[in-house]
C-alpha cells in the first residue's frame, strides 16, 4: 500500500505540472485527469474509499468533461496555442511562484514535524459513516448544498443565454 | 483440481481471456442474428458457420495502416480508443461471475463500475474533439450529450439496489437477492431506467445517434481505421457485454440459479447461470438493435431529462420510504 | 481492515499493457501509403471546405451545465442510499427537500424553454409546417392542423409556402 501511494504521489505531481505547462488546452486536460485519477488512488490508499470513487466520479468525470466539453464548444484551434504560448513566458512564473513558495515551505515543515499521524490506512472510512455523518449532523450542510446546486442551475442557463 | 478464490492469477487470467473471447464471439454472434433477422446469411465462411469472423477480422486490422491525420491533434487522437476497452474491461474487475470466481471483491464495487462509466465518456469527446473534422466534432458533442446524460439516470437508478441491499458490493448484492428475491420486482422501474440508460451509455442501437451514418459519416470516429477503429469497435462490445451481466448481477439474482434449478457443483452451476442469464441480455440487446429506430436527438435527450431522471428520483424516493416505513 | 488490491493492480496493468499493446503491434505491422488523397480529411469522398470549427449549438452547454448539477445531486444521494437506515427519517426528509429543489429548477428550466434544441426560426417554420407535406411526428399539433384543413385549405398552402420563402432568405 505504501509503494502505490507513492506512485501515484509522484505521477500526481509530475502530471499536474505538465498540466500547468501545457499551451494545448486538450493535452493539459489529458494531463489533469490523470492527476485527478492518481489523487483518487491517493484517497484509497489512506483508506478513504468512498472519497476516492467520488473524486473520480464527480471530477474525474464530470467536472473535467465539462472542461472538455467547453473544449469541444468553443474548439478554436491553433490560434489559442499561439495565444497560449504568448502568455506562457517564463517571466510570468516569477511571480506565483515566488508566492507559492512560502507554502510549500510551510507545508514541509507541518509534514516534518509532526510525524505521529504519518500510519497510513490505518482508519478505512467506510461510506456509510460519510452518509450517516452527512445526513445526520451535517443535515443543513446538505440543505445549503442542495440551494447552491439550484443557485448555479438557474444562473448557468441565464447566462448561457445571454 | 483447482482451487477457486477471488483474485487468484488463474483467475485473472481466465475472466481477461473469457471476457476477450466473448467479445470476439458476440460481434460475430450479432451480425450473423442480424443477418438471419434480415433475411441475408450475415458472415458464414470463416471457419465452421463463420465462427471465426472476428479473428480474421483482427487479422487484417492489426495489418492494416496505422494512420494518424496530419490535421488531427495527434496525442488524444491517440488516446481515445485507448480509453475504452480499457475502462470497459476495468469495470469487468469487480463484476462476481461464481462463488469464488471473480478479479476483486472490492466494498465500492457498484461505485467503481460508475467511475469507469464515467471516465468511458472520454473516448469519444477527446476522438470527437482531437479528429479536426466537422463531422467527427458534432459525433463527440453528440455521444458526449447522451453519455454524460444518462450516465446520471443510470447512477440514480440503481441507488434503490443499493438501499434495498445497503451494500455497493456487488457480490453483497446477489447474496442478498438471494435472500429476499430478485430486485427486478420491488425494482421495476429502476431496472427499466437502468436497462434504457446502459444502452444509451453504450451508444448501442438505437441510441447510437454519437455515429449515426446517415447523418454525419460514422460520428466521432470518422477519421478513425485499421486497429484504432477496432478499438474502438471491440470497446463498444465488451461494454455491451458489460452491461448484460451487470443486469443479472444487480436485477436477476447474479449466478444463483432461478426455480432451484443448481447443478451438482456450486461454482460451475455459477458460471453457467451466470453465462445463461448473460446470453440472454445479449440476445435482448441483439434483438432490440434489429426492432428499433433512431430517435431525434432532441427526443432523445428530452426523453432523459424530463422523463428518466424524474422517474428515477421518484423510485429512489419511494423505495427509500418503504424501507423505512417497514422499520428495517 | 485492509484490503488486498493486488489483484485489482494486476489486473489493470494487464488491461494497460495490452490495449495499447494492440496499437503498437498494429503500427509496427501496418503499411504506410502516400497516394494524393490520403491525407485529406474524410467527407464521405466530398471535398472539404471551410473549417472544421464550427459553432455550437447552446443546449449543449446546457446539458453539460445540468450533468454536473445532477450529478453532485447523485453524488449526495448515493451517500444517502447506504445510510438510510441509519439516518432514519430525518435524512429522507432532507433528500426529500432536496429532490423537490432540484426537480424544481429542472421544471424551471423545461417551461423557460432551456430544454427546446430548436431555434426560434425552426419553432416558427415547424409550426407553418405541420399538416400534410410539411414536417411530420408533431403529435396532437398535427392532428389540429389537419383538422382545419378541411376549413382553410388555401390559408395552410399559403403559411407553408412562405415560410418556406422565408427560409430561404435566412
Amino acid at each position: 500500500m505504501n509503494l502505490l501511494f507513492y506512485i501515484a504521489a509522484v505521477v500526481s505531481v509530475l502530471s499536474t505540472l505538465i498540466a500547468i505547462t501545457r499551451v494545448n488546452v486538450t493535452h493539459a486536460l489529458l494531463y489533469f485527469i490523470l492527476s485527478l485519477i492518481s489523487l483518487a488512488t491517493i484517497f484509497y490508499t489512506i483508506g478513504a474509499h468512498f472519497a476516492a470513487v467520488l473524486e473520480v466520479i464527480v471530477y474525474a468525470g464530470a467536472i473535467m468533461v465539462m472542461y472538455v466539453f467547453v473544449a469541444m464548444m468553443l474548439n478554436l484551434g491553433h490560434a489559442t496555442i499561439d495565444q497560449e504560448r504568448a502568455w506562457l513566458k517564463p517571466t510570468i512564473w516569477i511571480g506565483p511562484s515566488l508566492m507559492a513558495a512560502p507554502l510549500l515551505a510551510a507545508l514541509v515543515f507541518v509534514l516534518l514535524k509532526d510525524t505521529s499521524a504519518a500510519e497510513m490506512g490505518h482508519t478505512v472510512t467506510a461510506a456509510k459513516q460519510v452518509g450517516i455523518a452527512l445526513f445526520g449532523p451535517y443535515v443543513l450542510a446538505v440543505e445549503l448544498a442542495s440551494m447552491l446546486l439550484l443557485a448555479g442551475l438557474v444562473g448557468a442557463y441565464h447566462l448561457a443565454r445571454k | 483440481m483447482f482451487e477457486f478464490v477471488v483474485g487468484s492469477p488463474l483467475n485473472i487470467v481466465l475472466i481477461l481471456g473469457a471476457v476477450l473471447v466473448a467479445a470476439a464471439l458476440l460481434i460475430w454472434v450479432e451480425r450473423r442474428v442480424l443477418g438471419f433477422l434480415n433475411e441475408r446469411l450475415g458472415p458464414n465462411r470463416v471457419g465452421p458457420w463463420g465462427i471465426a469472423q472476428s479473428l480474421a477480422d483482427v487479422g487484417k486490422l492489426i495489418t492494416k495502416e496505422d494512420w494518424v491525420p496530419p490535421f488531427a491533434d495527434k496525442l488524444p487522437f491517440i488516446v481515445a480508443p485507448i480509453i475504452v476497452p480499457v475502462v470497459m474491461l476495468l469495470s469487468f474487475a469487480v463484476i462476481p461471475i461464481a462463488p469464488g470466481v471473480g478479479i476483486m471483491d472490492l466494498n465500492i464495487g457498484l461505485l467503481w463500475v460508475l467511475a469507469m462509466a464515467g471516465l468511458g465518456s472520454y473516448s469519444a469527446m477527446l476522438g470527437g474533439l482531437a479528429s479536426n473534422n466537422k463531422f467527427s466534432l458534432l459525433g463527440g458533442l453528440r455521444a458526449a450529450g447522451q453519455m454524460i446524460s444518462y450516465e446520471v439516470f443510470m447512477g440514480i437508478s440503481i441507488l434503490g439496489i443499493v438501499i434495498l441491499s445497503d451494500s455497493f458490493n456487488l457480490r453483497e448484492i446477489v447474496e442478498a437477492q438471494h435472500k429476499h428475491g430478485w430486485f427486478v420486482f420491488p425494482q421495476f422501474i429502476g431496472f427499466i431506467v437502468f436497462v434504457i440508460a446502459g444502452l444509451a451509455e453504450t451508444k448501442r442501437w438505437p441510441f447510437d445517434l454519437a455515429e449515426g451514418e446517415s447523418e454525419i459519416i460514422s460520428g466521432f470516429n470518422t477519421e478513425y481505421s485499421g486497429m484504432k477503429f477496432g478499438l474502438f469497435f471491440v470497446g463498444e462490445y465488451i461494454g455491451m457485454l458489460l452491461l448484460s451481466a451487470l443486469i443479472p448481477v444487480l436485477f436477476f439474482g447474479g449466478w444463483y440459479a432461478p426455480f432451484g434449478l443448481e447443478l451438482p457443483n456450486a461454482i460451475i452451476s455459477g458460471i453457467f447461470w451466470m453465462c445463461a442469464k448473460t446470453g440472454c441480455w445479449i440476445f435482448f440487446f441483439i434483438l432490440v438493435r434489429a426492432a428499433l429506430v433512431r430517435p431525434r436527438y432532441d427526443q432523445l435527450m428530452n426523453y432523459g431529462w424530463l422523463v428518466m431522471l424524474p422517474l428515477s428520483l421518484l423510485n429512489l424516493l419511494v423505495t427509500g420510504a418503504v424501507v423505512l416505513a417497514q422499520g428495517n | 481492515m485492509n484490503i488486498d488490491l493486488w489483484p485489482l493492480l494486476i489486473y489493470t496493468l494487464i488491461v494497460v499493457v495490452l490495449v495499447p499493446g494492440l496499437l503498437v503491434v498494429s503500427s509496427l505491422l501496418g503499411q504506410r501509403r502516400q497516394d494524393h488523397a490520403t491525407h485529406d480529411v474524410y467527407e464521405s469522398g466530398v471535398v472539404s471546405t471551410g473549417s472544421a470549427q464550427l459553432k455550437i449549438a447552446v443546449p449543449f452547454y446546457l446539458t453539460a451545465i445540468l450533468f454536473i448539477i445532477f450529478d453532485l445531486e447523485a453524488a449526495f444521494l448515493v451517500a444517502w442510499a447506504i445510510s438510510i437506515r441509519e439516518s432514519g427519517w430525518l435524512g429522507y426528509t432532507e433528500v426529500f427537500v432536496f429532490i423537490f429543489i432540484l426537480l424544481a429548477g429542472l421544471l424551471y428550466l423545461w417551461k423557460s424553454g432551456a430544454l427546446e434544441w430548436r431555434t426560434l426560426r425552426q419553432q416558427r417554420d415547424l409550426a407553418n409546417l405541420a399538416g400534410e407535406g410539411g414536417v411530420v411526428n408533431v403529435g396532437a399539433r398535427a392532428a389540429a392542423a389537419k383538422e382545419s384543413h378541411h376549413d382553410h385549405h388555401d390559408d395552410h398552402g399559403h403559411d407553408a409556402h412562405q415560410a418556406g420563402h422565408g427560409g430561404a432568405h435566412h
